[in-house]
């Protein structure tokens, strides 16, 4: 049932995303109701899901790749709402939608049926999940805003106004969109980080601490650490923090899609063996 | 409705011929009364500016208006129209509404999208009505011509883009320091433009300038006319780093502000973005300054490139403007037709008919006996009656047919009968 849904909200994700490109070449100061309203609707589909899905499982669906791509995707279109609201980017759906429709798109390809391993019960588990999704939303968002700055930096130093001059929003709003989800995103992610170390000592025997996922996590840490005090102090602003932010954030996709492939206790996969 | 429109632009026209036919706002009135003065004119409407003349009438349906506007020209202007002929276009009807619209939508102006030519147009239409000149059909295109205007405003960015050097600055400053409330602006070397730059990024809410000139007298006079701080030309250094937003025109011959100065600017200001308009010829900011980070440099140059490429820019939308007008040009000219008397009496007369037989076909059942004679007779009474009822309303609508108001009769007696638009 719930994959029925995410279909229908996966359709009208690509409904709004198209909507919203007249918008952004005609240069609207903002979406249509319409727009929203098609988007919004996917949101509501795509909640209705989850928790079905929740329901079936007695849980969180986040027990493996499918539903977690899943969860992050719904969580990425709440943000784009909450950032909408308060900025009124008529082009930020064109910069963060297709990413969003890409990610549920894969979940919706992957019909595997979510398994219910006992340790996805407890605390410390399910608030190291919800809280790197967080952090993860929030990186997005900082990724976003760090793509829309350098394209409209680009066009400022060129000093050859072309489209996205135009459509863009100012090099401030770029940077103060940049700096607020960095310092929300950061205390998640550490957070995150912490549980999830204290549950695996808690519960995996052996060198988990080379689990590839957990290594690869910790240098995504690293990474947003020096963006958040160098942003602070304010050595770095501008540009060279905007590569260091997309980076950021492509370590992430490779810590959250590819690792799991390798990793063992991150596998996603039920290897119950390898779980106590 | 007969409009005819006759007019000369900036296009059309070169400016020695412009000034010899515009037509002094002292004079505005006097000349849209007499516009309207002959038999065949029912109403006028006159505009002039200094990049166009337009004249307009709507005449009597049966008049050639074409002969009364060469006549109004040359007593107007006391010469020949001869010499002038080739510089004047004319419009008609539809084109005519046309015209107007794109007029007022600014879609016919010099710099396409810049709003002064609603506000004059504005004008010409509140004398036209204190004359009297404007109160039927054309009075209808003229304020319609107006909501168009605005709904090419509201709708496309045509109007968005800076087209003059000074104003290319502000959006620019814009761009980079999004609200500019708060920032603070550094004037180097006092001129036209940088006085102009300055007064623009004051108005849009920047704020504390900072004023440097090499003749102190010279600044502390332009510091009180901004309200802001003269600094010396020594202390320019320590200063400009303080500010967001420098303006620099100085005839020095050399660089005043250079690149390990910015450099050293920008670690003091942790980063924080600065913007620098160098207005000088000799340049007084070292264009290496763009090379580094958070620091955006245009010259007077790169200004111009941006004014025409916002240029370019509203010409793009300008194609979207001219689609809203073509639309509105259609639904002007169908709601122009529902008030024409011609096609009302059509439309009255075939309601009252499809009643009339509606009614008849409703009795058919109790009627079927009815010989070939009587049944005859049953229509020749129905027809007789629709006839006797639309004698009032036909006999007052081709009376109201010569009438500037005659719009508001024909509209009251469609509503009466129930003939739609």
């Amino acid at each position: 049932m719930y994959s029925g849904l995410l279909w229908l909200a996966l359709a009208l994700y690509a409904l709004g995303i198209g909507l919203t490109f007249p918008s952004v070449v005609r240069r609207r100061a903002s979406l249509p109701p319409a727009t929203l309203g098609v988007l919004g609707l996917g949101l509501l589909l795509h909640a209705v899901a989850l928790g079905a899905e929740g329901a079936e499982i007695h849980r969180l669906p986040l027990t493996d790749v499918r539903s977690a791509l899943s969860f992050f995707s719904f969580l990425a279109t709440l943000a784009f709402f909450f950032v909408y609201l308060r900025y009124r980017i008529t082009a930020l759906g064109i910069f963060m939608l297709p990413l969003v429709f890409v990610l549920t798109l894969i979940s919706a390809l992957r019909p595997d049926r979510p398994f219910a391993s006992p340790a996805f019960r407890g605390g410390w588990l399910l608030t190291h999940i919800a809280s790197i999704f967080l952090g993860y939303t929030a990186f997005l968002l900082t990724f976003v805003a760090a793509i829309m700055y350098l394209i409209q930096e680009r066009e400022l130093k060129s000093k050859k106004p072309r489209a996205f001059y135009y459509r863009l929003p100012s090099l401030d709003v770029c940077d103060e969109l940049y700096s607020r989800s960095l310092v929300f995103g950061l205390p998640f992610l550490s957070l995150g980080i912490l549980t999830g170390f204290v549950w695996a000592s808690r519960t995996w025997k052996g060198p988990w601490e080379l689990d590839p996922k957990i290594l690869a996590s910790l240098i995504t840490w690293l990474v947003y650490l020096i963006l958040f005090s160098t942003r602070l102090s304010g050595t770095w602003r501008g540009r060279r923090s905007a590569y260091l932010a997309v980076f950021g954030f492509v370590a992430i996709m490779v810590t959250f899609l590819g690792i799991s492939l390798w990793s063992g206790q991150h596998g996603y996969v039920p290897q119950l063996g390898s779980l106590p | 409705m007969n409009f005819v429109l006759v007019g000369l632009n900036h296009r059309t026209a070169p400016v020695e011929v412009r000034e010899r036919l515009s037509i002094p706002e002292s004079r505005l009135g006097a000349a849209t009364a007499a516009l309207v003065q002959g038999e065949g004119t029912l109403e006028g409407l006159i505009l002039s500016t200094c990049n166009r003349v337009e004249v307009v009438v709507n005449a009597r349906d049966e008049v050639d208006a074409d002969p009364l506007l060469r006549n109004f020209l040359t007593h107007f202007y006391q010469c020949d129209l001869g010499p002038y002929e080739g510089y004047l276009y004319w419009h008609r009807q539809q084109d005519a509404v046309r015209h107007l619209f794109r007029v007022a939508a600014s879609l016919d102006s010099m710099l396409v999208g810049e709003p002064q030519i609603l506000g004059q147009m504005k004008r010409a239409y509140s004398v036209a009505r204190e004359m009297g000149t404007l109160n039927g059909l054309l009075n209808e295109v003229v304020t319609h011509a107006f909501a168009v205007a605005r709904k090419v405003r509201r709708e496309t960015a045509i109007g968005t883009a800076a087209v003059s050097v000074s104003y290319a600055a502000v959006e620019l400053a814009k761009k980079i320091f999004g609200n500019l409330a708060g920032k603070t602006i550094f004037v180097i070397g006092a001129g036209k433009m940088s006085e102009l730059a300055a007064k623009h990024l004051l108005s849009s809410g920047a704020s504390a300038i900072f004023v440097s000139n090499r003749t102190y007298d010279r600044a502390v006079e332009l510091a009180q006319a901004f309200h802001g701080t003269a600094i010396r030309f020594e202390q320019l250094p320590e200063y400009v780093g303080k500010a967001d937003i420098v303006i620099s025109s100085t005839g020095a011959p050399h660089f005043v502000v250079r690149k390990e100065q910015v450099e050293r600017m920008l670690a003091a200001r942790r980063n924080r973005p600065m913007f620098f308009v160098d207005i000088a010829v000799p340049r007084d900011i070292d264009p290496a300054v763009n090379e580094l980070d958070n620091a955006f440099l245009y010259d007077i140059d790169d200004l111009e490139r941006v004014v025409d490429a916002n240029k370019k820019e509203r010409e793009r939308e300008a194609v979207y403007a001219e689609e809203i007008v073509q639309q509105e040009v259609q639904k002007m000219m169908r709601r122009l037709a529902s008030r024409d008397v011609v096609p009302t009496i059509v439309a009255l007369e075939e309601r009252l008919d499809l009643i009339r037989q509606g009614e008849v076909e409703r009795h058919r059942g109790r009627l079927s006996n009815l010989t070939p004679e009587q049944r005859e007779a049953l229509e020749a009474l129905t027809r007789g009656i629709v006839n006797k009822i639309l004698h009032g309303p036909l006999t007052e609508l081709k009376r109201a047919a010569g009438h500037p108001e005659h719009g508001i009769l024909v509209q009251l007696i469609r509503k009466i009968f129930g003939v739609a638009d």
